[in-house]
């Protein structure tokens, strides 16, 4: 049961981590109509 | 009677929505995408609703009775997973100053930009049209299990009633979808997580639960095979590594590019929101999946079998009727017949407007009104509905693995089409030709075949076509890719961008134009 779960977690963490690395590269490309704003996260 | 008495208030809130809706015009394009504007709280609320449907729901706990723990890795890691990479395809989807209001006109314009009619975009609406023909069968096919529950009802009439929802909610817009759908994502949280309470009291607690998982071999239906001790708890169930990793690979990398949800990634009003959708779209489906995966484990200990003749779908409405308060009973199995309605509506407007915008009118091309068009479009879809409950009289596959078959099918068909479509300057329209029905062949070959692995399989023999017939077919040209790649775009691509999607603002038009005059005259 342990490892089901741990790999179902495993899969919320990609998805956090990706999506943050996603944000950050629309912030790095400081286009505004991708939705860059100056904070990662709005 | 409370179950009664909540479905008669349910119905009414039905047709109160949809006669609301009548008032409100609304073009083609809202109802999609929401003209490309949708902000992140509306994004979140349309991106959880369309994950909880009957598949997940009622098919979820269903596979958790019958085959453990290996149920979380299979379909709740496996969908997560698919989450995870939705935002890959928003990152590139999005990016386009005038983006895909549809999937098909997304694969015309990358595909074969400079073609007025686009053979490519008529081969992936036929093959939406049979996937999400699937997906409406299978809706009825919950739809039936519950409402059969909640009135008593045989199963095989209990289906026809889908038919009067359809006729309800088939003349209501946008608006309609988004309130129903809303109302339904609240009752559906609520009844999920008052369900598991009740479940979770009734079986003496979780550890109660854990001791039954690790000694039970009952059968899962009464009269049938004893399940190895243990097995519940094992990380493979009663599956197979093969066949686990093949679920899992199916719901993930099929989901990520399912026509619904590419679409769902062209709606955001930037990519930004449309990650962010995703992201706290997933935190929100931890609360309902969490009591899923308690109520379809702890199930196990309050009915050890099933009754004879019931499929495992049986399990959500039977343990919630026997264990849970009426109210709360009522509540969620109300819910549950309304998400199943309203994925089916909406996976039936798909399965129409390819079949009649992307089919029927790129092959026949003659001038139609738009009064026309949209009864042409009323009557297929209600024909479609039709089919699909005369289909659903015999449910050939369980809920969720009927799912699963479906995005292993899109994935197969359309995996490279769009990763490397977006992410490959070079990906052109012999690759996609290549992979689509290598893809599709290959997987309806090795399914048939009885192949443990038969999207892996797929998957491969794509990957190699995809790979010859860029290296044999026509270089892409830039009106193809530069928007997936670059800020600012050529004139050359905004004017070939233009000329596509002309047509449908025309039609746009034709339909503001039709319904104002309409209620000029009615006013």
């Amino acid at each position: 049961m342990a490892i089901a779960l741990l790999i179902w977690v495993a899969t919320i963490a990609f998805s956090l981590i990706c999506g943050t690395i996603l944000c950050y590269k629309v912030e790095k490309s400081k286009v505004k109509r991708w939705g860059y704003s100056g904070k990662l996260f709005k | 009677m409370w179950y009664i008495a909540v479905f008669a208030f349910y119905l009414l809130f039905i047709v109160w929505t949809c006669l609301k809706s009548l008032k409100n015009v609304e073009s083609m394009s809202d109802f999609t995408t929401g003209g490309h504007r949708m902000g992140l709280f509306i994004g979140v609320g349309t991106s959880v609703a369309t994950w909880v449907s009957v598949a997940s729901v009622m098919g979820v706990p269903g596979y958790l009775y019958s085959s453990g723990v290996a149920a979380i890795i299979g379909w709740v890691a496996g969908w997560f997973f698919g989450t995870a990479l939705i935002p890959i395809v928003a990152y590139k989807v999005r990016r386009p100053e005038s983006p895909a209001k549809t999937f098909p006109e997304f694969i015309h314009l990358r595909y074969e930009p400079l073609k007025k009619n686009s053979q490519l975009r008529t081969l992936v609406a036929a093959l939406m049209l049979v996937g999400y023909f699937v997906f409406t069968h299978l809706q009825v096919v919950g739809f039936g299990i519950v409402f059969s529950t909640i009135t008593g009802m045989k199963y095989e009439i209990a289906i026809f009633a889908f038919l009067v929802f359809l006729l309800f909610t088939s003349i209501g817009g946008f608006w309609s979808v988004a309130v129903t759908d809303t109302v339904n994502t609240i009752l559906i949280i609520l009844g999920v997580v008052l369900g598991a309470v009740a479940v979770l009291a009734a079986a003496g607690g979780f550890s109660n639960i854990y001791d039954t998982l690790a000694a039970t071999t009952a059968p899962t239906v009464v009269g049938g095979e004893s399940l190895s001790k243990g097995v519940l708890l094992s990380p493979v169930g009663t599956f197979g590594l093969g066949a686990l990793f093949s679920i899992f690979i199916s719901n993930s990398l099929g989901a990520a590019v399912s026509p619904h949800w590419v679409a769902r990634m062209l709606a955001p009003k930037s990519i930004k929101v449309a990650i962010m959708q995703m992201m706290i779209s997933v935190v929100l489906l931890i609360a309902i999946f969490v009591p899923l995966i308690i109520i379809g484990l702890g199930a196990k200990t309050l009915i050890p079998s099933l009754p004879a003749g019931q499929t495992t779908d049986y399990i959500m409405p039977l343990v919630i009727t026997e264990y849970a308060h009426p109210l709360v009973g009522a509540l969620t199995l109300v819910a549950l017949c309304a998400a199943a309605v309203s994925t089916a509506n909406s996976m039936l407007l798909h399965c129409g407007t390819s079949l009649y915008y992307d089919i029927y009118k790129n092959i026949f091309t003659s001038k139609t009104t738009e009064e026309n068009s949209k009864k042409h479009l009323r009557y297929t879809v209600l024909a479609l509905g039709v089919l699909a409950v005369v289909s659903a009289i015999k449910p050939p596959v369980l809920l969720a693995m009927g799912f699963t078959y479906v995005y292993g099918g899109f994935g197969a068909a359309f995996f490279f089409v769009v990763y490397l479509g977006l992410y490959w300057k070079r990906m052109n329209s012999a690759g996609a030709y290549a992979n689509i029905i290598v893809g599709t062949a290959v997987y309806i070959i090795a399914k048939v075949l009885g192949a443990t692995n038969p999207f892996i399989i797929a998957l491969a023999a794509a990957f190699v076509s995809v790979l010859i017939a860029v290296k044999i077919g026509k270089k892409a040209p830039l009106e193809a890719y530069e928007p997936y790649f670059e800020s600012e775009i050529s004139s050359s691509t905004k004017k070939v961008i233009s000329t596509i999607q002309d047509d449908y603002a025309q039609e746009e038009n034709m339909q503001k134009t039709a319904s104002g005059s309409k209620e000029a005259v009615e006013g």
